[in-house]
């Protein structure tokens, strides 16, 4: 009975989880814009991140090692520093878009502006991660996260075609208004969206910060195959009410505000007001993982220690890393520059800089010397390869249309 | 002891995680010291810890910029970086597992350093969160 209350928990927390401010805002935007023509990407994305996420935790089942543990086994010292410089880079960048969501979450709520909430917000992440115990921390923000259910309520009680909607998602037709580059550009940030770095590098230290051991296994997979596609399920909800609200009235999305209109105008204020606290959950909970995988990358490749299971005296220098990144993030929500914006570029590098994570978790996923019997099967193997092929087009397409498209104006 | 087993040096050495006899992570094994037996064959006989053992692998002129940080915080002009005795090894996994406490291996100062002058400064640091 406690096991299957922890598998329900688990399932649940994957889903309030699955959704961050890249998705919230991603989703929207291209909603806005494209209708349901770009859900495949948001699709795809989220079967990769199903493949990967898995085997990572297999291998933190296994191994006890993070993912960026192996990264330099297998890359050795140079190309793995390399790696964790870009990995970290874009894993702050995230970090501060989620900040910068949280505090336009607050300000949607409070009408205060967001720049004041940005100060005690940071003291906030911190005091959480110095502080609370890691299971809490995964489990309040993740339940939390669920009252973004209420966009599945938003689009139902909008009472859309069924049957043309899931029509757009399978035959998708780019609008006429908007150029090809621009169209894959989007396509690009959603798969970046979906497949963010930082869910793998915190899914896989996080199962070495719960101890888990082989035992785990099944339900480390459980929480991976239902979980993320019902969390992912909730993603194309955001992109669908936005299309079916704000693309017939020429809105497109530029604030958080817009992101949550479509609840208003299906649903009312309260649905609307649940919708905040969604908001906040799940940009609070990211920041939350974002920072501590800032500190996790960094450490494991070091060989420090880390993690929320000792005390942190005995693990000095990642949480003095992770104080450092945060007041890096801090200081650039602070910048003024426009939260939606970071995200905006946040899931594109994020798109560039996906072969770094996923190349060695395949390569040590696939390694009887570690895995023994757990190692890939030949199905994952031939996913994973395919996926691996996407991913480095994804990678390598990103930045040209960034310029090509001017950031996809 | 991991004496007398034939290993492969990039596989199964360089670059794991080193873990004390508590499960607390020491190190990386940043390089390896080598010594010729009396019939010419090599074996290790320490592990070689922190930024000046780390810098001349990274090699160009990152590996020379990353040793002179080491020395830096070595505070002293020694190139040599602190050593585990390969002795201490109990054994070779997934990690390498050594017979010591963390507490009792010098591994550089930077770790004693932040505790003394940071975070042991900061209310609640001596508490564990789970």
């Amino acid at each position: 009975m406690k096991r299957l209350l922890g598998v329900a928990l688990g399932i649940l927390t994957a889903i309030g989880g699955f959704v961050d401010i890249g998705d919230l805002v991603t989703n929207a935007l291209v909603g806005s814009r494209f209708g349901l023509s770009l859900a495949w990407a948001t699709l795809v994305g989220l079967v990769g991140i199903c493949l990967y996420a898995e085997m990572s935790g297999r291998v933190a089942a296994v191994t006890s090692r993070g993912t960026f543990d192996l990264v330099r086994e297998r890359l050795g010292p140079r190309a793995g520093l390399a790696n964790l410089i870009a990995s970290f880079l874009v894993t702050a960048l995230t970090f501060t878009a989620e900040i910068g969501g949280i505090a336009l979450s607050l300000e949607l709520a409070t009408s205060v502006n967001y720049l004041l909430w940005v100060p005690m917000l940071g003291l906030a992440v911190w005091l959480l991660i110095w502080r609370v115990k890691f299971s809490i921390m995964e489990n309040v923000f993740g339940l939390l996260g669920l009252t973004l259910l209420v966009f599945g309520v938003a689009l139902w009680q909008l009472h859309p075609q069924w049957g043309d909607l899931l029509h757009q998602i399978a035959v998708p037709h780019k609008p006429t208004n908007e150029g090809t580059p621009v169209y894959f550009y989007y396509a690009i940030a959603l798969f970046g969206a979906a497949m963010t770095p930082y869910e793998v590098f915190f899914f896989s230290s996080g199962g070495v910060e719960e101890k888990w051991t082989k035992k785990d296994i099944i339900t480390e997979r459980i929480n991976v195959y239902l979980g993320f596609p019902l969390g992912g399920l909730l993603s194309v909800s955001i992109a669908a009410v936005a299309a079916i609200v704000l693309l017939p009235n020429n809105i497109s999305v530029n604030t958080l505000g817009q992101v949550g209109l479509p609840i208003a105008v299906a649903s009312g204020k309260l649905a609307l007001a649940v919708a905040i606290l969604g908001f906040v959950a799940a940009t609070f909970g990211a920041a939350l993982e974002t920072g501590l995988s800032c500190g996790y990358s960094v450490a494991q490749y070091f060989g420090w220690q880390w993690g929320k299971f000792v005390r942190p005296r005995d693990a000095g220098r990642f949480h003095l890393l992770v104080l450092l990144t945060l007041i890096l993030a801090v200081g650039g929500v602070l910048t003024t520059i426009n939260p939606i914006t970071i995200t905006e570029y946040s899931v594109v590098f994020s798109a560039v800089a996906l072969p770094l994570t996923y190349f060695p978790i395949l390569v040590i996923a696939n390694d009887p010397d570690y895995m023994g019997d757990k190692a890939n099967g030949r199905i994952c193997n031939f996913l994973g390869s395919i996926y691996l092929v996407i991913i480095v087009v994804a990678s390598a397409a990103a930045i040209p249309l960034m310029f090509w498209t001017k950031a996809g104006q | 002891m991991a004496e007398g087993r034939t290993l492969d040096l990039h596989l199964h050495l360089l670059d794991r995680q080193v873990i004390d006899r508590d499960g607390r992570y020491v190190c990386k094994v940043d390089d390896v010291e080598l010594e010729v037996d009396e019939t010419g064959r090599p074996f290790v006989t320490a592990i070689l810890v922190g930024p000046r053992a780390l810098g001349p692998r990274l090699g160009g002129r990152l590996g020379r910029w990353v040793s002179a940080i080491g020395r830096r915080i070595a505070d002293g002009q020694s190139p040599e970086p602190p050593r585990i005795d390969f002795a201490l090894v109990s054994d070779i996994g997934s990690a390498i597992t050594i017979v010591r406490s963390r507490a009792d291996v010098d591994v550089g100062s930077l770790e004693g350093w932040v505790d003394a002058h940071i975070i042991s400064r900061i209310p609640g640091s001596g508490h564990a969160s789970k």
